[in-house]
C-alpha cells in the first residue's frame, strides 16, 4: 500500500483537517526586508530576507486556496516606547539607528510607522489574523495562543524572518504550548547565512524536537491531497 | 558593602558587550540560574565537566550574595501529543523520583535557592521563575545548564523577551554536539547581543570576586 501523499508532512501524522491548519507569517516588514526600510538603512544585505518573498507568497496563495487560517505577525513598539526593554534598545542603538529612532521610513519598529508595515507583496486580506508582537516570539505578550486556542487550530506552518531570531523563538514556544509546528525551509532566511543554516540544523536534530522541518513544495501537495 | 550585604560588582568581559549593557549591577539585582543539572541528563550527554564548573561558579555566587534558581525537568504523567512525539523521539524526560530526576549529591542549593520543575525546554513556561525573579528585584540572570540548544537557549530567549539582561555561561554549558552549543551561542551574540551575551566561568568568576 503506498503512502497517502499528504501524510509525513505533519510529524504526528494522523488524519489531516484543514480547520485546524494555520499558516503564520512572521515579520515580513518593511523594516526587515525592503529596501528602504531599517536593515537597509544600516548597510545590511537584504538579498536574504527578500529571497524567500516569492516561496512564501506561493505558500500564501495554497494556503488562501485551499482556505486554512492565515497568520501574519509585526514586530513594533507602541509610540511612547513604554513596551521597549531598555537593553534591547541599547543593543540596537549601537548599529547607529535603534528602535524608535527616526529614520527614513518613520520611526524604527514603532507601530503605524511606513518601515513597520508588512511589504506589499504579502499584505494581509480582510480576514487575516495580524497579531502585534513586541518580543521576538509571537507567543510573547500576544494573544496568539487564544486566538488559536478558539480557531481549534492545533496545528501551524511556519514562515517569515529570520530564522535565526523571530522565527526560531516562535517555533520553540509553539512547541511548549503544544502546538504540532512545521517550518518550512525554503520560506524562512536569516540576514547572515552562516546563523541559518546552523539554526536548520538545530532545528533538524533528532528528527526535530520542536517540531517538523519541510519545504514549500510538500507544503503544497499537503493541501492538495486534504479534502476536509 | 552595605549594612545589606549589597555588592556593586565590575562589568564582566563577555561578548558581544561587557555585562551587564549599562554597566550597573550588584548582588541584589542579579540571579545565578543553574538549568537540568539533573543525573539523568548529566550522565546522557557526559557532562560532567560543565556540571563542575556549575557547581565552582554557585560557590563564588553564593559567596557574594546571589540569589540561585535550578531547573528541573519532569515527565507530566499525562504529556501531550508533543511531548509524547519528543519523548518517542529519545529525548526522555526523568519521571519524578529517585534517579535521573534529582540533582547530583555535590550540587548543594540554600534553602533560599528556588527550584522549578518543568516538562520542556523552557523554565519560565508555567513556572513561577519570572514572578519570583522580579518579586526580588532580579534584572541580570547568569545562566548555566544543559543542553545549550534545549533548556539553555529556550529560557534566555524567553527571558531576553521578559526584559532581563542575560548572560550564558560558555563552559558551563553543554550541548549534545559541540557544534550545536557553538552555533547557538553565536546566534545568541549576533546583532550586538539580540539575546544578551556570552562569556567564560572564569571571566564571571573575575567580576565576582573583584570589589
Amino acid at each position: 500500500m503506498s503512502e497517502h501523499p499528504a501524510s509525513g508532512f505533519w510529524p504526528l501524522g494522523g488524519t489531516s483537517v484543514k480547520s485546524a491548519m494555520a499558516i503564520i507569517l512572521i515579520d515580513m516588514q518593511i523594516d526587515f526586508c525592503a529596501p528602504g526600510g531599517w536593515i537597509d538603512q544600516l548597510g545590511e544585505d537584504v538579498s536574504n530576507t527578500r529571497a524567500v518573498i516569492p516561496p512564501i507568497s506561493q505558500a500564501l496563495a495554497a494556503a488562501r486556496t485551499a482556505g486554512i487560517a492565515v497568520i501574519h505577525t509585526r514586530e513594533g513598539h507602541l509610540s511612547d516606547l513604554s513596551d521597549l526593554h531598555a537593553n534591547k534598545q541599547w543593543r540596537t542603538r549601537v548599529h547607529g539607528l535603534g528602535i524608535g529612532d527616526m529614520g527614513a521610513m518613520g520611526r524604527i519598529l514603532v507601530r503605524g510607522e511606513p518601515g513597520w508595515q508588512i511589504i506589499p507583496e504579502l499584505a494581509p486580506e480582510a480576514e487575516e489574523l495580524v497579531v502585534d508582537k513586541p518580543g521576538k516570539s509571537a507567543f510573547h505578550q500576544t494573544d496568539l495562543e487564544a486566538e488559536l486556542r478558539n480557531l481549534g487550530i492545533s496545528r501551524l506552518v511556519i514562515t517569515g524572518v529570520t530564522s535565526d531570531c523571530c522565527v526560531q523563538s516562535t517555533m520553540r514556544d509553539g512547541f511548549e504550548r503544544g502546538f504540532e509546528c512545521v517550518l518550512l525551509e525554503d520560506c524562512t532566511a536569516a540576514v547572515e547565512t552562516p546563523n541559518h543554516l546552523a539554526t536548520l540544523e538545530i532545528l533538524k536534530a533528532f528528527g526535530g524536537r520542536w517540531g517538523g522541518v519541510s519545504c514549500l513544495a510538500a507544503f503544497q501537495t499537503m493541501l492538495e491531497h486534504t479534502d476536509v | 558593602m552595605s549594612d545589606r550585604g549589597i555588592r556593586t560588582l565590575r562589568q564582566i568581559h563577555a561578548e558581544p558587550y561587557s555585562f551587564p549593557f549599562d554597566g550597573h549591577w550588584s548582588s541584589a539585582d542579579t540571579a545565578l540560574l543553574l538549568l537540568g543539572f539533573q543525573q539523568g541528563p548529566i550522565s546522557a550527554l557526559a557532562a560532567m565537566p560543565a556540571f563542575t564548573t556549575a557547581l565552582d561558579l554557585l560557590s563564588v555566587a553564593l559567596d557574594c550574595g546571589l540569589f540561585v534558581a535550578a531547573s528541573r525537568r519532569v515527565a507530566l504523567p499525562a504529556g501531550d501529543d508533543v511531548a509524547r512525539r519528543r519523548y518517542a523521539m529519545g529525548d526522555v524526560v526523568p519521571a519524578e523520583g529517585p534517579g535521573d530526576w534529582t540533582f547530583p549529591p555535590q550540587l548543594i542549593l540554600p534553602d533560599t535557592a528556588l527550584v522549578v520543575d518543568h516538562p520542556g525546554d523552557n523554565a519560565f513556561y508555567r513556572t513561577p521563575l519570572e514572578t519570583k525573579l522580579k518579586a526580588r528585584g532580579i534584572r541580570n540572570l547568569l545562566i548555566a545548564g544543559l543542553p545549550t540548544e534545549g533548556l539553555v537557549h529556550a529560557t534566555q530567549r524567553t527571558a531576553n523577551d521578559m526584559g532581563f539582561e542575560c548572560l550564558a555561561v560558555a563552559d558551563a554549558c553543554q550541548g549534545t554536539s559541540e557544534t550545536r552549543h557553538a552555533a547557538q551561542l553565536r546566534i545568541t551574540t549576533f546583532g550586538n547581543g539580540l539575546f544578551g551575551t556570552v562569556a567564560s566561568a572564569a571571566a564571571v568568576k573575575a567580576a565576582l570576586t573583584k570589589i
